[in-house]
């Protein structure tokens, strides 16, 4: 009897259960997902230069663990909500608490259960997915990588099923201790705000006096350690949370009171519908805008070491690829490059002892090196080569040079006269070329490069000379770190998604009969449109900027590790942007298809 | 003065149940007036149709056939935006459960008919207050609907929506969720309302003593008008007591 109340109400509300349940899925997916990474230690020390990334990841584990658990917290009292009702008849028709309890219990572990399970199914899916995806996208070798990994399965169980387990005895103690009516009627407390002008200002200071401390322990990390992270993270959150609950709260009084303002249209409505429970949407706005920030932050600093690679790349060389005398097959391969936005090809000859450049050839079209300058602490400049300053400077930096002399290896290069460079022997062709995009050609590139290297045994004195050897070096060390960012980005952002559609939906059902009350009065169904465009619209607005905020103070943690870390910031906010703004109108409709009633004379 | 009646009601029917499936009639061929000033009532028992009809006259569902006009104006021709509109002009509705938003105050819930047809702030102001007055609300204006009592809850609902001085004003078993007392100083304000202040009102209701207030009795049976009391001049006793009769004939 008791199992078939439990899932009797499972089978009713089936709609109301499936925002939940996917919510849920979500959720551990993304669990796994991340868990297959981070536990999968071997993977994390090959593909990752750094040989903290292991903690790092230890660490972005509890940070996912703390949200998971917050999460799971809210969506479990928005099973509470829906249920309440029901158990509260249950209640009035007889049943004891202790049998309630175990409906409860029975109910939320049911649940817990089935969504971990569906969940950790699609996290393999999605683990492999997405990660064939981005090794194909970032040539990286991701060795060790696997998308069924047995740590990860046993650590989402027992997480979950020990957070379900937590949560079903609390929704117990909770349910238990509430009056019947308050059960029965809960949606009906209006929430009076009632805010002393001094706690108010006291929420502002302190919010913006933790956010400082966070933000100044992120930009002084190198010298304040590895608690800063920590410290920055505990007062972030408080931070936000206090600026949320102070300013969220008068912007709204401060709108209302502004009668030519709120006594337009749906305005006065809107407004207190923001009010109205007014401390949920404070506490879920912190843990949107901390998730936005870290799902920004993941996906900035992923994309900042994708930049990192051609720039790091880019130190040694600056052609993207130079070719000695190539062979039929190595010419066809040239065909294949795309975007290519300077190509040369100059004859070289050679004695014994030197390799020679003529100076006509030189001039006409000067070569250029990057050469690293004792005098300037070691910074990097590029020279411009013609026949005046050749010789002087490819005797003093002859390292850089092995990139021109093809299959020389040992010798030196020297600019000389025409007349003298018309009489030597052994000449070769020296091609450079520079393209729009490395990465595009790296398939092309690696292959001219492989082929070279078969046809020429004694090619390049030094593995760097090209460009090509530098880059994949890099690459298979950074990539690690992209792949990280990416992941943890994308995990992030279907987190924040869920959250903040589970909030908005489950208020929903409650706003059901209001938004039926204002079309029976004559608001025009345009009009509760636009109100919940805006409504919902602050909702998303307020967390993703106060996100990109934090985002752009946090990049300060990456000083240290990355080259420029404010560099290309357009494309990581773009796209959060776009992915965002696609959630908002995504939630937008659900939000207007629950509430907008088509037949207005349908009891509600 | 228009004397043409407030609402008129010709040959309307309502059936249930799309093409093809079963038909379920709801409203056989229903006709009446409602004329300027007029206080009508309509009876019935549960499943009678009185709901389906109240629902067609206030716009809030649509005929299978025949025609509703309210002052002249044929509602079931009206779509979009000029439905809602007339809606929020041309019609008062009170309901059994009040329907007002909780998370307003009195004032605002009063004001919304007017600020979703963008009258200015000042205007709002004054004629909240003005009808806040006639319904004796002044002091609750400010508090929020769980904050008051069922009978002020009625008032403030009664209040919104008179705001824009509707044509009609329709009531859906008004005194349904009230006590005895409140039920009673509800239906003397809609009495005063209809004698003193000129509100058409229909009222739907299977009360006797809210039905008593009319001055016309309608009673429907099986989607059709079965029998019709005039008030008249007989005192409100009398007039309860042949409602009481009325309907224990009328229910066999």
């Amino acid at each position: 009897m008791l199992s078939k109340l439990a899932l009797g109400g499972l089978k009713n509300r089936f709609r109301d259960y499936a925002v939940l349940f996917s919510g849920l899925v979500i959720a551990s997916a993304v669990f796994y997902m991340f868990m297959a990474l981070a536990t999968n230690t071997s993977f994390l020390k090959q593909n990752s230069p750094i040989s903290y990334t292991p903690f790092i990841f230890g660490f972005g584990a509890v940070l996912l663990a703390i949200i998971t658990f917050v999460y799971i917290v809210y969506a479990n009292s928005f099973l509470l909500s829906m249920r309440q009702r029901d158990y509260a008849m249950f209640m009035m028709l007889g049943a004891k608490g202790r049998k309630i309890g175990q409906l409860i219990f029975l109910e939320t572990v049911a649940i817990g259960l089935f969504a971990t399970f569906a969940g950790v199914l699609i996290g393999l899916v999605g683990t492999d997915f997405i990660g064939k995806w981005l090794i194909h996208a970032l040539h990286a070798k991701a060795t060790g990588f696997s998308a069924f990994w047995m740590p990860a399965i046993l650590w989402t169980f027992g997480f979950f099923v020990v957070l379900f387990i937590l949560s079903a005895i609390y929704n117990t103690a909770k349910l238990l201790k509430m009056p019947m009516m308050r059960l029965l009627r809960q949606a009906q407390t209006p929430n009076r705000v009632k805010q002393k002008k001094g706690i108010f200002a006291l929420q502002v200071v302190l919010g913006l006096i933790l956010l400082a401390v966070g933000y100044y322990c992120m930009a002084n990390a190198l010298h304040i350690g590895l608690k800063a992270i920590p410290t920055a993270l505990v007062t972030i959150v408080m931070g936000t949370y206090f600026l949320f609950n102070a300013v969220f709260v008068g912007l709204i009084a401060l709108l209302k009171r502004d009668r030519s303002f709120a006594s337009k249209q749906l305005h006065t409505f809107t407004l207190s519908q923001l009010s109205f429970r007014i401390r949920d949407y404070t506490r879920i706005l912190s843990v949107v805008s901390i998730l936005v920030a870290l799902a920004l932050g993941a996906i900035t600093v992923g994309l900042g070491f994708t930049h990192d690679i051609p720039v790091l790349a880019s130190q040694y060389t600056v052609y993207d690829l130079t070719v000695a005398s190539p062979n039929a097959q190595t010419q066809a391969e040239m065909k294949k490059l795309q975007g290519v936005t300077e190509k040369q090809q100059y004859t070289i000859k050679s004695d014994d002892k030197m390799v020679y450049i003529s100076q006509r050839a030189l001039d006409a079209h000067p070569l250029k090196v990057q050469i690293r300058d004792q005098s300037m602490k070691g910074k990097l400049r590029t020279v411009t080569l013609t026949s005046r300053n050749f010789n002087q400077i490819a005797s003093k930096y002859y390292g850089a040079f092995g990139i021109f002399i093809g299959n020389n290896r040992g010798k030196q290069i020297r600019v000389t006269d025409n007349a003298t460079f018309a009489k030597l022997g052994n000449a070769e062709t020296l091609t450079t070329f520079r393209v729009k995009n490395f990465n595009q050609n790296y398939d092309t590139i690696e292959k001219i490069v492989t082929l070279q290297q078969k046809q020429y045994p004694k090619l390049w004195g030094n593995d760097t000379d090209q460009k090509f050897v530098s880059y994949s070096i890099l690459n298979g060390m950074y990539s690690g770190l992209t792949f990280m960012g990416f992941f943890l980005g994308l995990s992030f952002l279907a987190m924040l998604a869920s959250t903040l559609m589970f909030k908005i939906l489950s208020g929903a059902n409650y706003d059901k009969r209001r938004y039926l009350m204002l079309q029976k009065i004559g608001a025009r169904p345009q009009v509760l449109r636009r109100s919940i465009r805006q409504e919902i619209g602050v909702l998303f607005l307020l967390p993703g900027v106060v996100g990109m905020i934090h985002v752009l103070f946090g990049l300060q943690l990456f000083k240290m590790i990355l080259q420029a870390p404010y560099d290309n910031l357009i494309v990581p906010f773009g796209v959060f942007i776009a992915l965002y703004g696609l959630y908002y109108l995504m939630t937008t409709w659900m939000y207007q298809n629950i509430v907008i009633n088509k037949d207005l004379a349908a009891k509600s | 003065m228009n004397r043409q009646p407030v609402v008129t009601v010709e040959n309307v029917t309502k059936t249930y149940g799309k093409r093809g499936e079963k038909q379920t009639p709801a409203l056989k061929g229903v006709s009446f007036q409602v004329e300027p000033g007029e206080f009508v009532g309509i009876m019935g028992a549960s499943g009678s149709g009185k709901t389906t009809l109240l629902n067609i006259l206030s716009t809030l569902d649509r005929p299978t056939a025949g025609a509703v006009r309210i002052k002249g104006e044929d509602v079931t021709k009206l779509k979009g935006n000029a439905l809602s509109d007339f809606r929020a002009k041309k019609i008062g509705f009170i309901f059994q459960d009040f329907n007002l938003l909780e998370n307003l105050t009195g004032r605002e819930n009063i004001a919304l008919p007017l600020a979703l047809q963008n009258v200015s702030a000042k205007k709002q102001q004054a004629a909240v207050d003005q009808i806040a007055a006639t319904l004796g609300i002044n002091a609750v204006l400010d508090h929020y609907p769980t904050e008051l009592s069922g009978g002020q809850k009625q008032r403030v609902a009664a209040a919104r929506a008179l705001v824009q001085q509707p044509d009609i004003l329709f009531g859906d078993e008004p005194t349904g969720a009230l006590d005895s007392k409140a039920a009673r100083e509800l239906l003397d304000t809609m009495d005063d309302l209809n004698k003193n202040h000129g509100v058409s009102i229909l009222l739907v209701t299977h009360d006797p003593f809210s039905a008593s207030y009319a001055s016309r009795i309608l009673f429907i049976k099986d989607g059709q008008i079965g029998s019709e009391l005039v008030h008249g001049d007989k005192s409100q006793e009398a007039f309860y007591q042949e409602i009481l009769e009325t309907l224990g004939t009328f229910q066999k």
